[in-house]
């Protein structure tokens, strides 16, 4: 008993870190923008470290304020990132960089793999008005590469994903991402009728 | 002074050969290289073609390329710290790219479109992603250490949810797809007894797996995401309250209702007594206690566990045998 106590505590010390300068994207980010209702509170960026643009820092100039509130944390089992391009290297080099990204943040990887390429061909005639003997085949290729990753929470996923598809190459590359949360039924462990329910209607 | 007009007319000569050899030695295969070529020797001041009449200004030389003065360990961030096309005097890596010139090589990077067109990685070297990850570290959560394993997950965290983004260059960054939810749960896990059991089995039909006791949800009707899974959370309420309801009607349920097969007040179990009883017919007195001590026999168990693991399980071969063993026994064979 003392085991899911200690574990629960320990799930809603878990709070959810924002960050001052979240921009979301229009792009759909991943699953975990389920039940926010937090504000993000804009952090007043201070001028005197501009000083320092021109130099590595570019990317993120300011440090954010970083916000923590006290609403647990969504956990993700099971997170996998299909991406589809044409070219295969740019594919190659992509994943290096999200498996190197993963292993900086600390996220473990489950499995790197490369489906199969899908061939798409059609032939169409040659020429504009006759000369049905004359045709010309064309085909897309499209490649596959797929990472699985594991045990990630809400925050760290929302940030990996947000800097992976940021940093997406341009048109070449898609990407698919399933999520799988878990979560514990609240209002489902008892049923709600007494010992002789009686067939009325039930609102809940 | 004669010699200078005379160098300078020299100067001048060369120029003008050294010019018109590198237009005749200019190759067939004509690249990006060769428009470089043209414009330095037209620049001059008179607009070349007739239909554009106005001055175009003299282009000011560029001065050496940038990889001339780059040193060796520098900091490359700076170079490129996001992402734009390849430029070769910023680049300081002899790359040669393209279908070779006959007899030749792979063209230079200086004007070299096919390097341009490609998507580069340049702004994402080692360095680079280590920066950016330990700037993005702070808005890191980490996993709780206590469920290292599926199994204590599914313990505390029965319910998975499962749904897809897509990112996708096109007209809209929309994808209608993205509303689908799918929520799975393990029946073991949620406080069911036998009836609500197979009530919900009844209830929900196909979408529960029996080889792995997972029942999966599927919501696509509500357009967004949010939606689709709260009304899939309701819908479990629903069969889990519901499973738990008896209805007057329920009480109508017949042997073809039945899931799984049970012996009592079953043919099989009326033929096999009736058969003893008969058999036995010399021996001690008849009517229900009869009945009740032939059920009580050990032949008797035996025939009523094989004879359900035969109708629940299908016939094997492990069934057919224990059937086989159990018929033996209570014929005394």
């Amino acid at each position: 008993m003392a085991a899911p106590m200690a574990l629960r505590r320990e799930l809603f010390s878990l709070a959810r870190k924002i960050s001052g300068i979240s921009h979301l994207t229009p792009r759909a980010l991943g699953a975990c923008s389920g039940h926010r209702k937090c504000n993000i509170i804009r952090s007043h960026l201070p001028l005197a470290s501009s000083t320092s643009f021109h130099t590595a820092t570019v990317f993120l100039s300011t440090p954010s304020s970083i916000t923590v509130t006290e609403e647990p944390d969504t956990l993700f089992q099971k997170v996998s990132l299909l991406v589809k391009g044409h070219d295969r290297a740019v594919l190659d080099s992509y994943e290096f960089f999200a498996t190197m990204a993963a292993k900086e943040l600390g996220i473990n990887i489950n499995k790197v793999h490369e489906l199969p390429k899908d061939m798409e061909r059609f032939t169409l005639l040659k020429s504009v008005h006759i000369f049905k003997n004359h045709r010309v085949q064309y085909e897309m290729r499209t490649h596959y590469r797929c990472i699985e990753l594991s045990h990630i929470t809400g925050c760290t996923a929302q940030v990996y994903l947000e800097y992976i598809q940021r940093n997406l190459p341009e048109g070449v590359a898609m990407e698919v991402t399933k999520t799988a949360m878990e979560k514990v039924p609240d209002h489902i462990l008892e049923p709600m009728w007494e010992d002789h329910p009686i067939d009325d209607k039930p609102s809940q | 002074m004669a010699s200078h007009t005379s160098k300078a007319f020299l100067s001048l000569g060369r120029i003008n050969v050294s010019g018109l050899g590198l237009q005749k030695s200019v190759s067939r295969v004509t690249y990006a290289t060769d428009l470089s070529i043209r414009s330095s020797n037209v620049n001059k001041g008179l607009p070349d073609r007739g239909d554009r009449g106005f001055f175009r200004r003299p282009r000011r030389t560029a001065g050496e390329p940038r990889t001339e003065k780059m040193p060796v360990d520098q900091d490359w961030t700076a170079v490129y710290p996001a992402a734009t096309p390849f430029r070769p005097s910023s680049v300081p890596l002899p790359v040669r790219m393209g279908y070779p010139v006959k007899g030749g090589v792979p063209p230079e990077k200086k004007g070299n479109l096919e390097l341009i067109k490609i998507p580069n990685f340049l702004h994402l070297t080692p360095a680079a992603i280590k920066k950016h990850c330990e700037a993005l570290k702070p808005f890191c959560t980490e996993w709780p250490s206590a469920l290292d394993t599926d199994k204590k997950c599914d313990e505390h965290f029965p319910i998975k949810v499962g749904s897809t983004d897509y990112v996708s260059a096109g007209l809209s960054v929309r994808n209608p797809s993205a509303r689908i939810v799918h929520l799975k749960v393990k029946l073991s896990s949620l406080n069911l007894d036998d009836h609500a059991r197979k009530k919900m089995l009844k209830l929900v039909g196909e979408r529960y797996c029996k080889d792995t006791d997972v029942l999966t949800i599927t919501t696509d009707s509500c357009p967004l995401r949010q939606q689709n899974h709260d009304y899939a959370m309701y819908l479990l309420t629903v069969l889990y309250h519901e499973s738990w309801k008896t209805e007057a009607w329920e009480a109508d349920k017949t042997v073809a209702d039945m899931e799984e097969y049970s012996w009592e007040d079953s043919p099989s179990q009326r033929n096999v007594l009736d058969m003893l009883v008969r058999m036995k017919v010399a021996g001690e007195g008849e009517g229900e206690e009869l009945r009740e001590q032939l059920l009580g026999r050990k032949e008797v168990q035996e025939y009523k566990d094989s004879v359900t693991r035969l109708k629940n399980e299908g016939e094997s071969e492990s069934t057919m045998l224990q059937y086989k063993e159990a018929v033996k026994k209570v014929l005394n064979l």
